[in-house]
This record gives structure tokens, C-alpha cells and sequence, in this order.
């Protein structure tokens, strides 16, 4: 017998604040966390936007735990923390070894090991600092959550490009259903916003260009001007727990999640495949028992690309038919950036708050509509829906994979 | 001159630890200072004092040890480490 998988906490550190509220706060508001970095090599790209997450970070560690914890690890910690806090979950008794780690990233520790290349390739005399590898390492996080929250149960690291986090948090609810755990933290952290791996963005041509009068603005999904997305860094976590574990424990819960599709394109390394996007939002219909008609809003991947935009609006034409314009649809890197390893977790954080409020926020810097991007994209701002039940949070990755997440309303 | 007083600052310094922490006889592992850390550590002496370490494994428990090793290294080595003032013991 399958178990219900219930949302009891969410943790969120983005460009738009500290936590999951300003997140929520900062994308219904139509705030923008994309800017000008501020370091001394941004000379050397052609761009210097990015979407940094701006609030302490590094100060919230001890030195000599720092001492082991790339940038992406801290965001990690610091966003499960969050999660663990709202869930009222302490793992370190028992509870602990039921309870299991589901952590996705597209580049693990990006600072530490470019870092070590600068040191040792340009200056032959220096080595690279012992723990050099235990913090680049792909499952660094993971295994830091781990070690932060004493949470015992197995283990995984998902690395597929943008889609990361989401497939996360889709295998976290597999294992969940299917009686394997009893809770799990799922999400996902990236924190790239180094000279060597923007400028190899830079080189791949996918890149927002900025716009000279408004840079906040840059990334516009959906809209004709659209020119590519802004890379971005943060963390997402999420607490989920099979409902029956969350009741008897009296915890608060946020939402209940109901599908997860996952597809593979198997077509071209970086262009986007509609029938394989169209598969995975299938498959998660599928399982959530859902026909088209019920799902309310969706959170698109929507990065801002010209193919990418163009082909997710085919593949949900595909998969809602006549629906398809009324379902309400935000992009929501206009606002937070795109945090490929991390994104689909801060997507899903977005998702599942509609469900609290009915707000569902905008896609902003749509000013001139594409007719291949007919969809309803939620232009005007933030928008108040008076029937929202159920949402899905659309994931798709360099590499052709595709994950959807569907989540509903809880009703016990 | 010892290295002891360099190193308790460095520690202080680099790892957060209060000088009332670093005491000779201070167990490594019990200030949080785990084997990785202690490598780091060492490391980082080598960076600053222009040391060579032997690269011959060392039994290293304490704050003392560290000294120790450093001491013997500077000695084979001919080496000052007064760069700048000696700081003050803790």
C-alpha cells in the first residue's frame, strides 16, 4: 500500500532574501534579484549580471567548520535548517535513521575547485588545500546535511543539470510512497557564480543580454526580446514525511505531494525536446491520479531562452490541449535567476505557497508578446486565483532530462 | 624560540578557537581540530613560516605536538619565525 507524502517544512535561501518569505514576498512583488556583481574579475566577462544570493552566509558558520564547507554547502546547510526549523523536526535520536537525504546539484563545489585549479596549474609551487576534494565533491552537501542534522537514513546525490533538485525531491517522494523512509529532506544548492564557469556560460551563448536602461530586467521568459537566462546561486530544501509519521507527531502540514514524472529526451545534449517535456508532465498526471483540467497553476521552467521558452510552451499545449490557455503559468527566473542545480527545489518552494495564498506570482518582464508563447503567463503581476488545488513545478535539464512535480492542497 | 606561542595564535586566528582553548596540552580532536583540520593546519605553517614538512606520518594530539614538529622542522630547516613580533602568550 502506498503512502501519502506530505510538505511540513521549506527552507529557501535565494537572491530574493534569507528564507522561503522573501522569496514568496520578493517574486509576488515583482522584485528583482538579478544586479551587477561585484568582484574584481567581472571585468573580463561580457556580462556582469547574476543573481548572488546577498545575505550573510559564510558568517553563520564557525571558522573552523568553514574550514570544510564550499559555498554551496553552506547554502545547503542553512536552507535545510530553515526547513527543519518550520517542520519542528530534531533527528537525532531515533528518528534520525528513518529519515533520508535527497540532494541535487549541477557542480557541486565550484569555488573550491576552481580555486584549486588557479592555484596549482598557474602557480606550480602552491597545492591545492587538503580538503580541496571533501568540499568540491559532487555529494559534499549531502553529506554535510548529514553531519549538520545527524539525519541517518540513505543517502543520494542527483546531478542533472537544471532538473537536479527536482528529481531530488521526485525520488525523496518515491521512496516515501512506497514505504522506504519515513521522512526525508530533499532539495538542492549551487552556488557557480565563479569567473571560470561564467565565462564557459558565457562561451554557450544561452546567457541573457543585458539590458542597458533596466540590467534587473534582463532575463524576460516568454517575451519576444527574450535573450537567455542569468545565472543565479542558492538552496531549496523541503521536509517530507509520509502522512501518517507527520500526524502522530502533530506537525503542521504545508502541502501534500501527489506526482512525479521524469523523462529522458534522448535527442540532443542542450536542445529541448517537447515530447520528452511532455512525457514527464504525463507521467506525473498519471500519478496523481490528476486529469489536465485540475492542474491550476504551473510553474514553468521558463528560462528565457529562445528554443527553451518556445518548446515548453509545445509540450504543454501537448499535454492540456484546449486547457492549455487557461491554466495560469509563471516564470519565475525573471525574478530569482536561474539556479540550475538548485532551481527546481526554489521552483517548488514558489509552487507550493500559491496553494496557501491562491496568489500566484508573475511572470515579469513579459513586454512583448511571442505568438509562439501563447500561453496565459500571468503578465499583470501577481494574480489572487479564486480555485487553486492542485500545482506543478515543470524542471528540464541540459542533458534531456525532465522532472515534474505535482503537489496539491492537503486535505486530511 | 618555541613555535608554541605562533601556533596558539594561528589557531586562534584561523580556526575560531579562544586562546584559553589552545593550551599545550589541548587534545586536538577535542577543540574540534579532526585529523583533516589538523592537516590544514599544517598546511597553512608550512604557507606562512616557508616550512617543509617531513611528510613522514607524525602522531599529532595535541596543541604541544604541533609545536613540537614545527620545532624540529624550523631547527633542520635554519629558519626564523620571528617576521613579525611574537605574540603574547595566551
Amino acid at each position: 500500500m502506498t503512502q501519502r507524502v506530505v510538505v511540513t517544512g521549506v527552507g529557501a535561501l535565494t537572491p530574493l532574501g534569507a528564507n522561503a518569505h522573501a522569496l514568496i514576498d520578493g517574486l509576488n512583488a515583482g522584485r528583482s534579484g538579478i544586479r551587477a556583481l561585484d568582484t574584481p574579475w567581472i571585468s573580463h566577462l561580457a556580462s556582469p549580471l547574476a543573481a548572488p544570493v546577498m545575505s550573510a552566509v559564510e558568517e553563520q558558520f564557525p571558522k573552523l567548520r568553514r574550514l570544510m564547507l564550499d559555498r554551496v554547502a553552506q547554502l545547503s546547510l542553512l536552507a535545510t535548517r530553515e526547513a527543519l526549523t518550520q517542520a519542528g523536526l530534531d533527528l537525532s535520536g531515533e528518528q534520525g535513521e528513518q529519515c533520508g537525504i535527497y540532494w541535487g546539484t549541477g557542480m557541486g563545489g565550484a569555488t573550491t575547485l576552481e580555486h584549486a585549479y588557479v592555484e596549482s596549474l598557474l602557480n606550480q609551487a602552491t597545492r591545492p588545500r587538503p580538503t580541496t576534494i571533501v568540499m568540491f565533491m559532487a555529494n559534499a552537501s549531502t553529506g554535510q546535511i548529514g553531519i549538520e542534522y545527524k539525519i541517518r537514513g540513505p543517502s543520494f546525490t542527483y546531478s542533472s543539470a537544471c532538473s537536479s533538485s527536482a528529481v531530488a525531491i521526485g525520488e525523496a517522494f518515491e521512496a516515501i510512497r512506497c514505504g522506504r523512509i519515513r521522512q526525508a529532506v530533499a532539495g538542492g544548492g549551487e552556488a557557480l557564480l565563479t569567473q571560470g564557469v561564467m565565462r564557459a556560460w558565457e562561451s554557450l551563448q544561452t546567457l541573457a543580454k543585458p539590458d542597458p536602461l533596466r540590467p534587473e530586467c534582463s532575463c524576460r521568459p516568454f517575451s519576444k526580446n527574450r535573450s537567455g537566462f542569468i545565472l543565479g546561486e542558492g538552496a531549496a530544501a523541503l521536509v517530507l514525511e509520509n502522512e501518517s509519521t507527520a500526524r502522530a507527531r502533530g506537525a503542521t502540514v504545508l502541502a501534500e505531494l501527489v506526482g512525479y514524472g521524469n523523462s529522458t529526451d534522448a535527442g540532443h545534449i542542450t536542445q529541448p525536446d517537447a515530447q520528452g517535456q511532455a512525457r514527464a508532465m504525463r507521467a506525473a498526471l498519471a500519478q496523481a491520479g490528476l486529469n489536465p483540467d485540475q492542474i491550476h497553476h504551473i510553474n514553468a521552467h521558463g528560462t528565457g531562452t529562445l528554443v527553451g521558452d518556445a518548446v515548453e510552451t509545445q509540450a504543454i499545449h501537448q499535454v492540456f490541449g484546449a486547457q492549455a490557455r487557461h491554466i495560469p503559468i509563471s516564470a519565475t527566473k525573471a525574478l530569482h535567476g536561474h539556479l540550475m542545480g538548485a532551481t527546481g527545489a526554489v521552483e517548488m518552494v514558489a509552487a507550493l505557497a500559491t496553494l496557501h495564498t491562491g496568489v500566484v506570482p508573475p511572470t515579469a518582464h513579459l513586454d512583448q508578446p511571442d505568438p509562439e508563447c501563447d500561453l496565459d503567463y500571468v503578465t499583470e503581476g501577481a494574480r489572487q486565483l479564486p480555485v487553486l488545488e492542485q500545482v506543478m513545478s515543470n524542471s528540464f535539464g541540459f542533458g534531456g532530462n525532465n522532472a515534474v512535480l505535482i503537489a496539491r492542497r492537503y486535505h486530511p | 624560540m618555541s613555535s608554541l606561542p605562533f601556533i596558539q595564535k594561528m589557531l586562534v586566528e584561523e580556526f575560531g578557537l579562544t586562546p584559553e582553548q589552545v593550551q599545550p596540552d589541548s587534545q586536538l580532536d577535542e577543540l574540534g581540530v579532526d585529523s583533516l583540520a589538523t592537516v590544514e593546519f599544517m598546511f597553512m605553517l608550512e604557507d606562512k613560516f616557508k616550512l617543509k614538512m617531513s611528510g613522514e606520518p607524525v602522531p599529532i594530539k595535541t596543541v604541544g605536538d604541533i609545536a613540537r614538529e614545527v620545532d624540529v622542522m624550523v631547527a633542520q630547516q635554519g629558519i626564523s619565525l620571528e617576521g613579525g613580533e611574537p605574540p603574547p602568550a595566551p
